[in-house]
């Protein structure tokens, strides 16, 4: 007789569910310097993310939650359904319902066209970590490419780090109270719809969104100094996503064109990746990746280099660096990461952040200003259920 | 003086005559070579599609075994090379990662790549092909679908091997970004199944032996081997690949192997 109460659930889930799966992180920053509003120097987190997918050949079911406890900061403690939908696949075309993460974009270091999602700024300032959106999904494969119809049910908010948290702004934000200009506030009903295509070596993708902005702009608060209160416009971005393999060169880029933030504007991001293949006579891979970036509101064009060393051993071990260089005020960061598996359950990840000395004032608005204080070491290990 | 030119003339003509004798042998092996290949490729002809379980045992020289799992996924494409996806499941990790390629005859073939976790599908340059596969001693080029017109051959010998006569053919990749010189290829006369490979490096050092073992007939017609060994003489690694659960005419389409269906994959 199996002992716990847990153990009959999660059998009898199995049952008719399908696949259970999980993964457990703990995660530690190790920040040089007390932070500029004298935050700790340690951070460490826990997370969780339970699982369960099952495929019945034209159902499918995902179900996925993030939870995230924090012990310093409550502004990355994160109760999050991820995923949490039904894929039903008809003659001619795929209906997704429910919550999920859908992902748009070519390149690699900035991702200007992604926008179904909104960002979890509060794991990692790469933008990669997204929280789940609910919506209705239409997908129709057909010669002429795949096009893909969103209604977007209801708004997340971006969320921050608090004010004991590390990575943040120098004034407080006012999670509590965010500014929307639709009267429908977070209930808005958003609209988005792509259509993407490969010609050979060629891919291509167009897409339009129609809704709530999901990166806000800031207002200082009425009732308290030192505060910024986010607004959540509603916006028009248009997007095109491109990319040529040339022999072993992928060359991509991806364009935004974004009204109803004040004026239009545009932003970009371009550049190349190229892998050599066995460098040095060994086993070894060396990935480049070059970006560029513009933006209309911005007047610097921030330039990222990165490479990845993959040493393509039973430990799938990975040594990835990132240069960022801010062409206008000479600000460098750096990023340092290393990673390998741990017998057949684990992963380990060492990064390491730093920020060049950001005090020269050589008259140019600086991006990491904020930051001056936060190098940081990090220590992740993930046990995989 | 006359005499001396006869003779020159007589040793010309036997010259010339050994040349073209020499063309027509090669010509004839080059023939012969692909030949044998066109039959060993024409040995699954309408299969359809097929699916399969795969397990994966890395083995380090002091005999450490590493197990990884994938599922396989393979289309005909009767006018082209085959579609197919291969689905990691094993290590934790990297499970739900799917690569999904589209082989063709002559041309590069097509590879994405779908990473679940940032629920991303990318289109990958399948130039990148010498590249180890998994950690394993099998390449890319290893796991994707040989296609007669992506190689020059050369017949070469008849040789028993494991009791079974063979021909011996070479053949040379005619992709420059193929990590082989040459391949040196053992098949059977009875069915035209390929039982070995030497592959030769950019060094033309005989870098790795592979053996397919254990062809078992599925529908009457169609030869899957369930054991491929692949053994690197350079770094003393060997890697085993073993099929399971293999089926045939499943009933995929075409939407089962597109860059929309990698999403789905988990």
């Amino acid at each position: 007789m199996p002992k716990s109460p847990l153990m009959i659930c999660i059998l009898f889930s199995q049952l008719i569910v399908g696949e259970i799966i999980g993964e457990l992180s703990f995660d530690n920053r190790y920040f040089f310097n007390a932070g500029l509003q004298e935050q700790k120097k340690n951070h460490t987190s826990f997370s969780f993310s339970p699982e369960i997918f099952k495929d019945d050949s034209n159902k499918i079911f995902h179900f996925k939650a993030k939870l995230r406890k924090d012990s310093e900061d409550s502004g990355r403690d994160l109760n999050d359904i991820q995923e949490l939908y039904l894929i039903n696949i008809l003659e001619d075309k795929e209906i997704k319902f429910g919550v999920s993460k859908e992902f748009w974009g070519v390149t690699e270091t900035s991702h200007r066209v992604d926008i179904i999602n909104q960002t979890d700024f509060t794991e990692g300032f790469d933008g990669e970590e997204k929280l789940g959106q609910p919506m209705i999904k239409i997908s129709l494969e057909r010669q002429w490419g795949l096009l893909d119809i969103y209604t977007l049910l209801g708004f997340r908010e971006r969320n921050f780090s608090g004010n004991k948290g590390r990575l943040r702004l120098p004034l407080s934000i006012n999670e509590k109270g965010p500014l929307y200009s639709s009267s429908s506030k977070n209930k808005r009903a958003d609209f988005a719809i792509r259509w993407s295509n490969y010609y050979d070596d060629f891919d291509i993708a167009i897409s339009h969104f129609s809704g709530t902005s999901r990166e806000p702009r800031f207002l200082p608060s009425a009732n308290k100094i030192n505060e910024l209160v986010p607004i959540y416009e509603v916006i028009d971005q248009t997007g095109l996503e491109i990319q040529y393999l040339l022999d072993g060169l992928a060359i991509k880029g991806e364009v935004i064109s974004r009204s109803g933030q004040g004026e239009r504007f545009s932003a970009a991001t371009y550049g190349f990746e190229y892998t050599q293949v066995g460098v040095l006579q060994t086993r070894i891979d060396l990935g480049w990746v070059v970006e560029f970036n513009h933006d209309d509101r911005l007047e610097s064009s921030p330039f990222v280099l990165g490479t990845r060393f993959s040493f393509n051993d039973i430990y799938d071990s990975q040594i990835l660096s990132g240069f960022i260089v801010n062409d206008k005020s000479k600000e460098l960061g750096f990023l340092l990461e290393a990673s390998r598996r741990i017998g057949e359950c684990c992963m380990l990840s060492l990064e390491g952040i730093y920020f060049d000395d950001t005090d020269e004032d050589n008259g140019q608005k600086k991006l990491f200003q904020a930051f001056k204080d936060d190098d940081f070491l990090r220590a992740e290990f993930i046990y995989y259920l | 003086m006359k005499v001396l030119s006869n003779l020159m003339i007589k040793q010309f003509i036997v010259l010339t005559m050994c040349m073209i004798l020499v063309c027509i042998a090669g010509d004839l092996s080059a023939n012969k070579g692909l030949e044998i290949a066109i039959l060993s490729d024409k040995n699954n002809d309408g299969f359809i599609d097929s699916s399969s379980t795969m397990t994966m045992n890395l083995i380090n020289k002091r005999g450490d075994v590493v197990t990884r799992k994938l599922r396989f996924k393979r289309l005909e494409v009767p006018t082209d090379g085959d579609k197919s996806i291969a689905i990691f499941e094993s290590p934790r990790d990297v499970k739900g990662v799917a690569i999904l390629s589209y082989a063709h005859k002559v041309e590069a073939d097509d590879q994405w790549l779908y990473l679940p976790a940032l629920k991303r599908v990318k289109r990958i340059a399948s130039k990148n092909k010498s590249g180890p596969f998994l950690g394993s001693e099998f390449s890319f080029e290893d796991f994707s679908f040989q296609e007669v017109e992506k190689y020059e051959y050369l017949y070469l010998d008849e040789e028993i091997y494991l009791n079974n006569p063979c021909y011996v053919i070479e053949r040379k990749p005619l992709d420059p970004y193929s990590g082989y010189t040459k391949q040196l290829v053992w098949i059977d006369k009875e069915n035209y199944l390929v039982q070995k490979i030497h592959h030769f490096d950019r060094k033309s050092f005989h870098l790795k032996t592979q053996l397919f073992k254990d062809y078992r007939k599925y529908d009457g017609f169609f030869w899957q081997p369930h054991e491929i060994e692949m053994i690197n003489h350079q770094n003393g690694k060997k890697s085993i690949l073993i099929f399971d659960d293999v089926k045939l005419k499943s009933g995929f389409t075409d939407r089962d192997f597109s860059q929309n269906s990698l999403k789905r994959s988990r």
